[in-house]
């Protein structure tokens, strides 16, 4: 298969700390093959990305596209199967409708990969996965299925099932199932080991790779939910990330000492009592510091895919550097899935998941991407 | 008394001046220049900053919802009609205050009804800053809010009630000016006497929901014969009916676009404001997608877009800040930096519209500095 070569651009890698350089990327049958200062490829076709910056394509970690369908005039719900607050077995690939014009949006501004999940109606919403945003078949652009365990804690599944008056209607009740579900998939998990007669639960089933550490639990939470995911995920010891973690700053050291990850977003809801008291951006920067990986998230199509942009760009507002709020949308969501042998870096081996971009994304407001590229494939010009 | 030291100063209607001093008493401005001196006043140096009015959104609602509330204080929905509400007795000066919105530069909102009704009320103009109420007030009856779009039809419709659907809504809308013009008498008094203020007496400005083609299309063909200034509020549709807007020169509130995917949902083309511009529409941004507002950071987003899109930076500024005044009637004291105007400033560490790095540095509100 030919060769393409990216050359003269300014290379954003996401690999170690002097990532940053001008130099040249190699690619051949969708991979990247080099990244370094200077590649000499007598057969590559050669593309001029003199004056742009080169970047691996960019993640959206927590996205709704086309399982919140917006494409006809009624809004169509298939994220949420709220028939039972244990759900953790219903698939997302299934939910979502391919030809969403969101995904279109998406590649064009940048956006290469996404973690597609159902949520947050239930306590065990489904199984999230990951896909690229190109493609013609859902299970084809499929990354990683499944990806993660969505759960979800606070208002969402208090209200769906309070409505019916069933457990839970309560935090409390939303704690109860989230415990019990665990220790009921730990025990079904220690039978099943032990070579023991058991009932098959798909419910159960699904659990079992998070229980494993295969894949990580994706949490909603908000306010002091973030304790109960904490403590719940650290007794189970499964890896786990904050979803949406509005108020992390009143929990710092709890979040830095259980070793989680944050997807934090979106950005610019309004502020009222409850769970949308404390919308605090900063918090990225006081994650980012202590160590915390933090992957900013658009919960797109709630707040927009192309919002994207505008989301670093109000973590550069609050202080973080430009590099590292680029890190928070491509290597950071990438180790967070596990998936950093794939995506959301330059490194050789990665899938040529490449953009180009006149200026700087996420500082200047004006950043455009001229080029997208997903599996070596060229798939939006500008 | 302040003294704001060598700023760049971006006036609001498109001027920008250099190392500009700007000098305050009281609640207003009474100086705009190079090299002010004044001994009496406290020196704020804001070299290397913009300087820009406060900027306005409009039509909010967060601020007069009354969260939480099983029914929000904006949506009077005991009948499609009812021009009569006046949107300053739901104030919710806490609700307000939650969103901090001068710390992105915000120092004035349009509080206005729901798009749930037809003819919600009237819109009134808050300041921002935590002050007290009677100085916040800028404006009562500042703009009729109107809606025709689905939202008005889901509310009544599913009631079995008119209008059921988008012919009930203009039906309605037509049926109702015409019955208050003809004296039909059970209409209440108050309620044909600000229909009557609005449509024949130019009272104030309509700022009517519309937000698909067909929404947009049918509101200005009903509207092509009335004096009545028309804002077309969230109108993500506008580039597909770039002809009729520029026709009537209605204005356009952009709705919230970074929010539930209206730029893909609609395949908007942002880049079709520019010739909004050149035909000299009133253009204006609104943290309010569909009637409910997000967080004051989406304000900016919408600015930045349209920057994005081609309009030149200080066209954008002009859309936060001197047509949003003009289209609530308020440009005597806000949306310019002008002598006389009221002290509402808000001063970045670079051009927002340009870099995300531009914090906002101070705000100040009707003279007092709050941030």
């Amino acid at each position: 298969m030919k060769r393409i070569l990216i050359k003269g651009g300014t290379l954003y890698t996401m690999i170690g700390k002097d990532g940053i350089f001008k130099g040249d990327v190699l690619i051949e049958d969708g991979k990247i093959i080099e990244t370094k200062e200077s590649i000499h490829a007598e057969d590559a076709e050669v593309i001029d990305a003199s004056g742009l910056c080169v970047m691996p394509g960019l993640i959206d970690a927590h996205s709704h596209i086309g399982l919140f369908d917006f494409n006809s005039d009624e809004a169509v719900d298939d994220a949420n199967e709220m028939t039972d607050p244990v759900s953790a077995a219903v698939d997302a690939r299934y939910g979502i409708n391919p030809k969403a014009r969101e995904l279109r949006t998406a590649y064009e501004h940048g956006i290469t990969s996404m973690l597609f999940t159902p949520g947050s109606g239930d306590v065990f919403c489904g199984q999230a996965f990951v896909a690229k945003t190109f493609g013609d078949n859902i299970f084809d652009m499929t990354v990683k299925a499944p990806a993660a365990v969505k759960i979800a804690l606070g208002g969402n599944p208090k209200n769906t099932f309070g409505d019916l008056k069933r457990l839970p209607m309560t935090r409390m009740g939303v704690a109860h199932v989230l415990w019990d579900t665990f220790s009921k998939a730990k025990e079904y998990l220690e039978k099943k080991e032990k070579g023991e007669a058991l009932d098959y639960d798909a419910n159960m089933e699904a659990l079992i790779p998070a229980l494993k550490r295969e894949i990580p639990c994706k949490i909603h939470c908000t306010q002091y939910d973030m304790l109960t995911a904490i403590e719940a995920a650290t007794a189970y010891n499964v890896r786990f990330s904050l979803e949406h973690a509005w108020g992390a700053a009143d929990y710092l050291d709890e979040i830095v000492e259980s070793g989680c990850d944050i997807c934090y977003g979106p950005i610019a809801t309004y502020r009222a009592p409850g769970e949308r008291r404390k919308i605090d951006i900063e918090a990225v920067k006081m994650l980012d510091d202590r160590g915390v990986n933090v992957a900013i998230i658009t919960d797109s199509p709630i707040l927009s895919e192309e919002s994207l942009y505008h989301h670093i760009g109000e973590a550069v507002r609050e202080g973080v550097s430009h590099e590292r709020a680029v890190r928070m949308v491509t290597i950071n969501p990438a180790v967070q899935l596990g998936l950093e042998e794939r995506i959301g870096c330059l490194g050789a081996g990665r899938d040529a998941d490449i953009i180009l971009v006149k200026g700087r994304l996420g500082l200047d407001t004006n950043a455009a991407v001229m080029m997208t590229m997903v599996d070596g494939k060229i798939v939006y010009r500008a | 008394m302040y003294l704001l030291k060598n700023g760049l100063v971006h006036v609001g209607d498109g001027t920008v001046i250099p190392d500009c001093d700007i000098l305050t008493e009281g609640r207003v401005i009474t100086k705009v220049g190079k090299g002010l001196d004044e001994a009496d006043a406290e020196i704020i140096d804001v070299s290397g900053c913009d300087v820009f009015p406060g900027f306005i959104d409009p039509v909010s609602s967060i601020g007069a919802m009354g969260l939480p509330a099983r029914y929000p204080d904006n949506g009077e929905y005991s009948e499609p009609v009812t021009p009569e509400m006046n949107v300053k007795y739901s104030i919710d000066p806490d609700e307000v205050n939650a969103q901090e919105f001068y710390k992105s530069g915000i120092t004035a909102i349009g509080l206005a009804p729901t798009n749930g009704n037809l003819m919600g009320g009237q819109i009134a103009v808050c300041k921002t800053a935590p002050q007290k109420m009677r100085n916040r007030i800028v404006k009562e009856c500042a703009g009729l809010k109107c809606s025709v779009t689905s939202a008005v039809k889901k509310r009544y419709g599913s009631a079995n009630r008119l209008p059921m659907t988008k012919m009930g809504i203009f039906h309605l809308f037509e049926e109702t000016l015409r019955e208050a013009r003809s004296g039909k008498e059970d209409m209440p008094k108050k309620r044909r006497q600000v229909i009557l203020d609005v449509f024949d007496r130019q009272s104030m400005q309509v700022f009517c929901a519309a937000s698909t083609k067909n929404e947009i299309d049918g509101l200005l063909h009903l509207m092509k014969d009335e004096a009545v200034h028309i804002n077309l509020v969230d109108s993500f549709c506008f580039a597909d009916s770039l002809k009729e807007i520029k026709e009537q020169k209605a204005g356009v509130i952009l709705g919230n676009i970074n929010c539930m995917s209206q730029i893909a949902k609609n395949r908007m083309e942002l880049t079709k404001l520019v010739e909004l511009v050149e035909n000299g529409n009133p253009v204006a941004f609104t943290n309010s997608n569909g009637g409910s507002s997000e967080g004051r950071e989406v304000f900016l987003w919408s600015a930045i877009e349209a920057w994005r899109a081609g309009v030149p930076a200080e066209e954008v500024v002009k859309m936060m800040t001197l047509y949003p005044a003009q289209m609530l009637g308020i440009s005597g004291r806000l949306g310019t930096l002008e002598p006389g105007k009221d002290a509402d400033i808000s001063v970045f560490t670079g051009h927002p519209v340009v870099t995300y790095a531009a914090r906002v540095k101070h705000s100040m509100i009707n003279g007092e500095v709050i941030f």
